[in-house]
């Protein structure tokens, strides 16, 4: 092997590229070794952990492009999990291995395989998008790998689908966060119950969005409520007035919008300067659309919106109080939703180890053991649907006030123990 | 669509297409003079954004941000010509990768510093109400920023057309080397354009944020990714194709977005590939001979 032979255009301009002998040998055989790596090594082949062992878990999550925060935060909720209970998940001592998927599908899905084949990691968490967690679902599955997702709502990644399109329910795999149908069909049948029957849709246009709006146009026909029009701009959309203006020349006055982060606070920015509530125009929601992130930025403009989420930082329980001090102790800021979310999975993981004195070696005892995990959390009682795996659980009510010169979500009425109708 | 609600998408286009303007202005040039496609120009946008959210917040002043934002882009730029691009001159391809690099750098120290939450920054005051408009109110700043728009036009006219620095841009752009052997100090003049180039970026940055907000990946969205499609569509390296081709693009992509809903994002590219199609130079584009 006596190296390559020179790059000619490399040359002419100036440079040469030439690998050396020994960057030649750890190149092939690197190669070589994932050609081969993953049928090699059998992730069932594992030996199995007793009690006092590390716990390894893989922690899949953004912490660069326009998720990122929501990685941090969910990095936050695992640290402050993790000092709470002196470093330990059911006495083992917790070796976290985190994966940064940047919000691109095919990047999180290497990351998946590497947590199954080079890390053997015990369990695995995190995912914030859904296309991901579709993405993951048949390799997780097929390593017997469990897998507790800590945000991605999409409804079939715990529902029966046919042909497994785009994603299926698994024995293995847990979401401690919600489905897409439970933020948007409860408040949908609740509004129309109370007599807000006739609603325009603002979303924004891609798979979470459309899912959300068709959800919530399903709990408003319950109850004989319809559907006007909509306007669905791209996610990521940088103008929102043009949208704006459209709802403003059509005349159904209530209007139900699923949009979050950069998106929520554009959307409620236009709303305002377009003169909309003066209007008449009145503002409702999936309850990303006035969580912390975006309140903190448009205030008072909020003011008004109706939303329905299954958690609040006001939420007024011991659990919750102790969970947002906490937080604050250990970080300058209030806690998010998605750090609830990853805490509840952090917790239950937790809950169901115990039960096994920390024994992750059968993956169906652990499976039935989390299936039977029941908890206070942040956002009230916390359980898993034994069929789906997603969780049962209360939905709030929301509105937005301002408080003495605070904007916050104020509870208004509670819808309990929702479950995804997923079998 | 009524003639009211035509009215209103209509101001929106056309506020969107100074926004775009004023974004795509520095791109195209430093294209024209140096014939480098500043991949970078989404992250000097984004920088000058979050420079104007400090000044904000520190200061309370929109107006100071303003003028402080393109004044740091501007020093960014004189020091990152010298030290970067210049040592590739004459080698376009790389000085496009080299500013591929620099984007990537600028937006992490961005996240670092700044950190990776989504910000937004208020309009100033007085500008922050809305006016009453044919069809309902309309929100003054956006009406601010079309006049805003307008008059940096006018005034990168006036400069390109009756000043001895015009006649350098335009001369550059003509045939950079040999203004260089008619005794011009090209050094000088290349960083003293990437400089202004960084510097409308700034500009952009503070100009549009209480419009596009401010926020991570805004600097290929809609940073550098309209920026592009606008000196695209309007003709490489011109100040007037950079005025066509906003002006086009801007309502362009309002109608298309709110009547196409379903193929709003492909809305754009479909203006790109047709004006492609019909003039590959662009609206008011040159034939330009490779060098």
């Amino acid at each position: 092997m006596g190296g390559f032979a020179k790059n000619k255009l490399a040359e002419k301009r100036g440079y040469t590229y030439r690998l050396t002998r020994r960057q030649f040998l750890v190149a092939s055989s690197a190669a070589a070794l994932a050609a081969c790596g993953p049928a090699a090594v059998t992730p069932s082949a594992s030996p199995s952990a007793s009690p006092g062992k590390e716990l390894k878990i893989g922690q899949l999550l953004p912490f660069t492009g326009v998720y990122a925060e929501l990685g941090n935060s969910m990095r936050r909720a695992t640290t402050l999990y993790l000092n709470q209970n002196d470093q330990k998940i059911a006495n083992r001592p917790v070796t976290l291995v985190y994966g940064d998927d940047a919000n691109v599908t095919a990047t999180g899905v290497q990351v998946t395989q590497k947590f199954i084949d080079q890390d053997q990691v015990d369990v695995m968490m995190g995912v914030v998008p859904t296309p991901l967690a579709y993405g993951i679902r048949n390799a997780v599955h097929a390593a017997k790998l469990i897998f507790i997702d800590t945000n991605a709502g999409g409804n079939a990644l715990t529902r029966d689908t046919v042909d497994c399109k785009p994603s299926c329910k698994s024995p293995y795999i847990f979401r401690a966060s919600f489905s897409s149908y439970q933020i948007s069909y409860p408040i949908g049948d609740y509004l129309s119950a109370k007599g807000t029957k006739e609603f325009f849709l603002a979303y924004a246009n891609y798979g979470f969005g459309t899912e959300s709006a068709a959800d919530f146009t399903t709990g408003l026909k319950k109850n004989g409520g319809n559907v006007t029009g909509n306007v669905a701009p791209p996610l990521g959309n940088p103008d929102f007035a043009p949208f704006v203006t459209q709802i403003k020349n059509q005349p159904t006055k209530n209007v139900y919008s699923f949009f979050s982060g950069a998106d929520a606070i554009g959307f409620i920015k236009s709303w305002n300067s377009l003169g909309l509530p003066a209007a008449g125009y009145k503002m409702y929601g999936a309850g990303f659309l006035t969580e912390q992130d975006v309140l903190k930025e448009v205030k008072d403009l909020a003011n008004g919106a109706i939303t329905s989420l299954f958690w609040a930082v006001e939420l007024d329980n011991a659990e919750n109080k102790k969970f947002v001090a906490d937080f604050q102790k250990s970080y300058p800021l209030l806690p998010d939703v998605f750090a609830v979310q990853q805490y509840d999975g952090m917790r239950a993981l937790d809950e169901a180890l115990k039960k096994l004195g920390g024994d992750t070696s059968d993956k169906d005892k652990l499976v039935k053991a989390l299936e039977d995990v029941t908890f206070k959390s942040p956002r009230g009682d916390f359980a898993f649907d034994k069929s789906t795996h997603n969780p049962i659980q209360d939905i709030y009510i929301r509105e937005v006030k301002t408080q003495n010169g605070q904007t916050v979500n104020t509870i208004s009425d509670k819808i309990a123990k929702v479950a995804d109708p997923g079998k | 669509m009524s003639p009211e609600l035509v009215f209103q998408q209509a101001l929106n286009g056309l506020s969107f297409g100074a926004l775009l303007f004023i974004l795509a202005s520095g791109l195209s040039l430093v294209f024209g003079m140096m014939d480098v496609v500043n991949l970078a120009h989404g992250a000097f946008y984004m920088l000058g954004a979050y420079v104007a959210l400090s000044v904000v917040q520190f200061t309370g002043s929109f107006w100071l941000a303003l003028l402080v934002a393109p004044l740091a882009l501007a020093l960014l730029g004189l020091v990152l010509e010298p030290l970067l691009l210049r040592r590739l001159r004459g080698r376009h391809l790389d000085q496009v990768l080299l500013t591929i690099g620099v984007s990537l750098v600028i937006v992490d120290v961005i996240g670092q510093v700044w950190g990776r939450e989504v910000r937004s920054l208020s309009a100033p005051a007085g500008l922050d109400g809305s006016v009453a408009l044919i069809g309902g109110v309309y929100p003054v700043y956006r009406l601010f920023v079309i006049g805003f728009g307008a008059a940096l036009a006018a005034a990168m006219a006036v400069i390109y057309r009756r000043t001895k620095i015009g006649m350098l841009i335009r001369a550059g752009v003509e045939d950079a080397q040999m203004l260089g052997a008619l005794g011009v100090d090209t050094n000088r003049l290349f960083a003293a354009t990437f400089a202004t180039g960084a510097a409308l970026a700034g500009l952009a940055g503070v100009i549009a944020a209480p419009v596009f907000g401010v926020q991570p990946g805004m600097d290929t969205d809609p940073g550098l990714l309209y920026s592009l499609v606008v000196v695209v569509v309007g003709g490489l390296g011109t100040l007037s194709g950079a005025v066509a081709g906003s002006v086009l693009v801007g309502p362009a992509d309002t109608f298309g977005k709110v009547l196409f809903q379903d193929v709003a994002l492909a809305v754009i590219f479909a203006i790109v590939a047709l004006v492609l199609l019909l003039k590959p130079t662009g609206l008011l584009g040159r034939i330009r001979i490779a060098r």
